[in-house]
């Protein structure tokens, strides 16, 4: 059972920013979507290098909008 | 409030009949915000209800009228409207950023995720680490 972390930085705005480690493929999307539900729609999205290797981290940001 | 608090406000007061004793005085300069998606953030005010909180000489008055809509009534004597705007904007954005953390908190326990470290950082931001175990 892999274990998935999750860096979220709450900006004093209120935007949500996260960093995803320990997906493999397209686990990442899944995890993205699943925030998106919890508190808004997806604002922009960079892959970090590690994007690229067989285990990714991803970086998101994620806009307020409930 | 727990938004007001975290910028070292203190309640002064929670109920709509004190709200003549709070009007503004004549040397006192005042501006009126609205709260953004106010209808969602600000459950814990009831409709035609006042919280009013102070820190350093400023008031700041929550209300939500009929229609559920909230806003901002900043007032502080000696201050600038700029210098009321620019709290009362803070003020509002530590609104918003509470809610969040409060429904994103709620979310993650309730699907299993473990926060390991939480912290305020000096820009006002929070910053979570948590974790995750998935089958």
């Amino acid at each position: 059972m892999p274990e998935r972390e999750f860096d979220i930085t709450i900006g004093k705005n209120g935007s949500v920013e996260l960093h995803v480690k320990g997906y493999k493929g397209k686990g990442c999307m899944e995890a993205m979507k699943m925030f998106q539900q919890i508190v808004g729609e997806l604002k922009s999205e960079q892959k970090t290098n590690e994007f690229y290797e067989p285990e990714e981290q991803v970086r998101f940001n994620i806009d307020q909008r409930h | 409030m727990a938004a007001a608090t975290s910028l070292g406000y203190q309640v002064a007061a929670e109920a709509a009949e004190l709200r003549k004793s709070f009007e503004v005085e004549k040397k006192e300069s005042k501006v009126q915000l609205d709260i953004e998606n106010s209808e969602v953030v600000t459950n814990q005010l009831g409709r035609d209800q006042h919280i009013t909180v102070t820190r350093d000489g400023v008031t700041i008055t929550f209300s939500r009228d009929v229609r559920g809509r909230a806003s901002l009534c900043v007032t502080g004597e000696g201050r600038t409207n700029d210098e009321l705007r620019a709290l009362g904007e803070e003020m509002s954005q530590a609104v918003v950023q509470q809610y969040v953390y409060q429904k994103l908190m709620g979310e993650m326990r309730s699907r299993g995720f473990n926060v390991i470290e939480e912290e305020l950082s000096e820009d006002r931001s929070i910053r979570l680490k948590v974790r995750h175990w998935e089958n």
